[in-house]
């Protein structure tokens, strides 16, 4: 397969009508997150002087009045939707998603960028672990089913699969963080430390940090992976050309990873893309569980808030990032299936 | 293969045990050791902007984070008053009066048109400036100018003018008579904070720019500084000042703990977790039910020693019925409402017993008791009620406390104490009768009828009430809130209890039926009623559809509660007899209109580990509030022990 093979002129029509409907789907999806919070009724300055209230500040009636019209005026939330909107995409279009509404005047962009590593970090990492491992297991499985150890294997996978992630990482919590308090409860990294990723021993921290929640979400998606790739393999196994392979005396290894587990990638290739593309919007319970300040707390909060922009900003990562990962599975699917090449 | 799985299950015990080993020489953050550190929860949860520490905006810490030790250790103002009994001090008979940089009590002309304070010499900023009156003129011309920032309004209408006589002297003229005024700078769970003059006029160019100033690293004026914070805002480090003597904490002696780190984003869970671990010296609120797996241990203590655990706080949860909306706008059924609660069946679903009641519009801590509970005491046994069917009936009911101490006996046994004075202290010296009864004859008197099991309106539709309860952030009153819906639901009222974000909204709107919550917050340690009182009265109402300014989103009216208002305004602060006695008649008034339905005072459930420090207030010893993320709290640390010094 050469390269001229592989991007002909078919693929170069697909290539743009493919790019045409992410940048749709981007639009669209941006434009429905800023309608939404705006159509809600609650209103961002009267949540902040709840909160002030409920906090035990005292207020005289009328600073009140005052203070509101001028928060109004400071959010940006006078003028028509319309005006509102325009403006959006003016300051969008600059890599400006505004002030933050509840940290003002901290922009948006900046508290989503320091949360973005973590969440990158916890959930690429143990997304393509479980991925990597889930499938090279079920593959195994599903080829080899009479084994006893790849019957065991699915029985764990089918016993941890229906436990929810966040489930999971509360038995993970309590059992080594309380019973046997191997695992610091708290944050993501030992206090004190700099955020330093080049240095050895701040690494070491975060691993110990995260091992926990990295486990649970390692060992909860890989079930479902095992599952996914032995059905698949159980499948094609009895396909013609798999018997015509054992028949012909090709070895089994060759079989398994080049007949079966090759033809078996198609789906789970399009779930890693789809997994790789949400994890911008975080594991909301698992980071809150284990104190880790990646975007799905930050999403959290941002809805608690009702903060506009960390909303929009959280949101408009998730779509990028769920369209171009869509995109590039779409991309990829013609190196992996000659059938999708011809078309 | 089993010696394998008892092998591996030894070694993570034992392991184990080193881990949740007590070392007083381990290092909580590089070059600070644990027992030299005092770690206290700051409820605020995980901040966004970490990095301001611009406490006068309302954005302060992000997320309205105040409290990550910057109100408590770092801030300093004129007065402070204490929610509970107070410790005994230099220069003040009333122990819960702290003249805090103020040298004494704000002095008023005759009309209170001129507030005049005296200010402590010695006081210094922790850049070896002193403070002076220079400061606090600078703090309000500063605030007035900016809109947006706490007490920036409060400091535009009211001041007229400020005159600095001396370094030691500040005269503020007022643009309307305000017996109140030093409320702006007295602290309940905070104030408006002074500022560094000296630090600001060099940060800001114009005084707008105060919106966007960090004051990043802050100066301190109270007793410590700030050593180092997490970026992603979990947790806050301060280290004592060497010169915490040149602080106004000087008064009550030296702070104990050399650090104070404040840790925050702690779902309820992990605080159970890390106190047991020993990593967490004070846990500002936990639920009832974590409070009682944490009570079983020697080395806990909370308000009560034991049952009923949490310190009731000076905020009162109430039910808070629409008073402009028909029906709740009708006496008699606001208290047809009250009267068909069965209070004991509220108190054991919401923190199972454990509670304060109060039957009066003001929360039942501090020192209510003496200037209000047992005041009050004769009148609300004699007090009564026309119900249509009987002219004198008598609603108060004493034996609500031992009725919940009965019931709860079997669950905790002698910690229930069966003597009856003590009991109601704890639980509170009585409640509203349940009786459905009464309650049905008063929505008789209001026109309403019962068919079948449900009650109509006088124009034929059913009474359905959506009663605006809590999420799951706080279960606690989130149950309360359903108990209740259901108490009034089995009485013949269809009651539905919602939970939506934009209740509030509605709320402010007057867009409700019946909310939960609370709009009465008292000072605590004084009786004066102008803290929550003051937006009651009438012009400050707004009609329904008008977002409310202030704490009466009820929409109460009365001409009589804006005389009692207007008394307070004219007269005498520092006159407690003469407060005492106004807010007496404000809850002689309120037992009788029943604007809302008071019902406990919000107690905090705090826990304290005993291991590394103890000393902490209680009940038996309530010289300060043990909820920590009180400004008031900075008391608790010149009062403790170092149980295990590290070794030097």
């Amino acid at each position: 397969m050469t390269f001229k093979h592989l991007f002909n002129k078919n693929f170069g029509k697909y290539l743009l009508g493919r790019i045409g409907q992410t940048i749709m789907v981007i639009i669209i999806g941006i434009t429905i997150t800023f309608i939404i919070p705006r159509l809600a009724p609650t209103n961002p300055v009267e949540l902040k002087i709840q909160q002030m209230m409920v906090s035990g500040a005292n207020i005289h009636p009328e600073a009140i009045r005052q203070f509101r019209e001028a928060m109004n005026d400071i959010y940006g939330l006078k003028g028509t939707l319309l005006e509102q909107y325009v403006n959006f995409w003016g300051r969008l279009a600059r890599g400006d998603l505004g002030p933050s509404i509840f940290s003002f005047p901290y922009p948006a962009t900046d508290i989503i960028m320091k949360s973005m590593p973590w969440t990158i970090g916890l959930l690429l990492s143990t997304s393509v672990i479980s991925w990597i491992f889930g499938n090279l297991l079920g593959g195994l499985a599903g080829y080899y089913s009479n084994r006893r150890w790849t019957r065991w294997a699915e029985l764990l996978a089918n016993s941890i699969r229906p436990i929810p992630y966040y489930i999971f990482a509360f038995i993970l919590l309590i059992v080594f963080c309380f019973v046997f308090p191997l695992f610091p409860t708290l944050g993501a990294y030992d206090r004190g430390m700099d955020e330093n990723w080049m240095n050895p021993a701040f690494l070491l921290s975060v691993l110990h940090h995260t091992f926990l929640p990295a486990l649970s979400l390692v060992l909860t998606g890989l079930g479902g992976w095992l599952l996914g790739m032995r059905a698949l393999v159980s499948n094609i196994i009895s396909e013609d050309y798999v018997q015509y392979a054992e028949v012909a005396g090709v070895k089994k290894k060759t079989i398994l990873y080049q007949y079966v587990m090759r033809n078996a990638m198609l789906p789970q290739i399009t779930g890693l893309g789809m997994s790789l593309g949400g994890i911008f919007s975080g594991a909301l319970i698992t980071e809150y569980v284990f104190g880790i300040p990646g975007m799905g707390q930050l999403a959290y909060r941002a809805i608690v808030g009702f903060d506009y922009s960390l909303i929009m900003g959280v949101s408009i990562f998730s779509i990028v990032g769920v369209s171009v990962a869509v995109l590039i599975v779409d991309l990829l699917y013609p190196i992996f299936d000659p059938r999708v090449r011809l078309n | 293969m089993k010696r394998l799985f008892w092998l591996v299950v030894s070694a993570l015990f034992a392991t184990s045990v080193v881990y949740a080993d007590i070392d007083p020489n381990k290092e909580v953050i590089p070059g600070v050791k644990r027992g030299d550190t005092i770690i206290v929860e700051d409820p605020t949860g995980a901040i966004t902007n970490p990095d301001s520490f611009n406490i006068w905006t309302v954005w302060a810490g992000g997320n309205g984070g105040w409290s990550h030790g910057l109100q408590q250790l770092a801030m300093d103002t004129l007065w402070l008053i204490d929610p509970d009994s107070g410790l005994a001090h230099p220069g003040e008979k009333d122990n819960t009066w702290h003249n805090s940089l103020a040298a004494d009590r704000p002095a008023y002309n005759k009309d209170f048109t001129v507030m005049t304070v005296k200010l402590k010499k010695g006081i210094y900023w922790s850049d070896n400036v002193e403070f002076t009156s220079a400061d606090v003129k600078y703090t309000v011309e500063t605030l007035a100018q900016n809109p947006t920032a706490l007490f920036g309004p409060q400091f535009k209408t009211d001041v007229k003018s400020m005159t600095t006589p001396d370094k030691y002297t500040i005269v503020f003229n007022l643009n309307a008579p305000n017996s109140r005024f030093h409320r702006n700078f007295t602290v309940r769970w905070n104030a408006c904070w002074i500022m560094p003059k000296h630090r600001f006029e060099k940060d800001l160019k114009v005084a707008t720019d105060l919106m966007t100033y960090n004051f990043n690293p802050p100066l301190s004026l109270g007793p410590y500084t700030l050593k180092d914070y997490d970026k992603h805002g979990g947790w806050f480090m301060w280290e004592r000042r060497a010169d915490w003597a040149r602080t106004s904490i000087a008064d009550f002696g030296k702070p104990v703990p050399p650090f104070v780190m404040y840790q925050l984003d702690l779902p309820n869970d992990k605080k159970v977790i890390a106190q047991t671990n020993h990593d967490l010296d004070m846990i500002h609120e936990v639920t009832p039910e974590g409070i009682i797996s944490l009570a079983k241990n020697k080395w806990e203590t909370n308000w009560f020693q034991g049952f009923p655990f949490g310190h009731p706080d000076p905020t009162l949860v109430a039910i808070l019925p629409n008073n402009a909306k028909a029906p709740f706008d009708n006496k008699d059924v606001r208290w047809a409402l009250a009267l068909s609660l069965d209070i004991t069946k509220v108190a054991l679903a919401s923190y199972k017993g454990a509670v304060t009641l109060s039957p009066l519009q003001y929360p039942p801590t501090g020192t209510s008791k003496k200037y209000y509970f047992d005041p009050m005491q004769g009148f609300l046994k004699d007090m009564t009620l026309d119900t249509g069917t009987n002219k004198a009936y008598k609603p108060y009911d004493t034996t609500v406390a031992t009725k919940i101490g009965d019931m709860v006996r079997p669950t905790f046994g002698d910690a229930v104490p069966k003597d009856p004075t003590r009991l109601a202290a704890m639980l509170g010296q009585g409640w509203w009768k349940y009786d459905p009864k009464a309650a049905s004859d008063l929505l008789i008197k209001a026109g309403m009828t019962k068919k079948g099991d449900q009650w109509y309106k006088a124009n034929g539709e059913q009474f359905k009430i959506t009663l605006f309860n809590w999420g799951t952030g706080n279960p606690t009153l989130q149950r309360l809130g359903t108990m209740v819906a259901e108490l009034w639901t089995d009485f013949g009222i269809e009651t539905t209890a919602l939970w939506a974000q934009d209740n509030g909204t509605r709320y402010n709107l007057g867009d409700f039926d019946v909310n939960m919550g609370w709009n009465i917050e008292s000072w605590g340690g004084n009786p004066d009623i102008s803290f929550f009182a003051d937006s009651m009265h009438s012009r400050f109402y707004t009609p329904i559809g008008e977002v409310h300014n202030g704490r009466n989103q009820v929409r109460y009216k009365s001409a009589e509660l804006d005389k009692i208002l207007d008394k307070v305004n004219l007269s005498d602060f520092n006159d407690t007899a003469k407060s005492a006695a106004l807010g007496l008649e404000f809850l002689k008034l309120t037992a009788k209109d029943m604007p809302t339905i008071p019902l406990m005072s919000y107690n905090v459930m705090s826990s304290q580990d005993n291991t590394y420090w103890s000393g902490y207030p209680n009940f038996d010893k309530p010289y300060a509030n043990p909820v920590t993320n009180w400004a008031n709290s900075r008391y608790i640390f010149t009062q403790l022990k170092q149980m295990l010094p590290p070794k030097k």
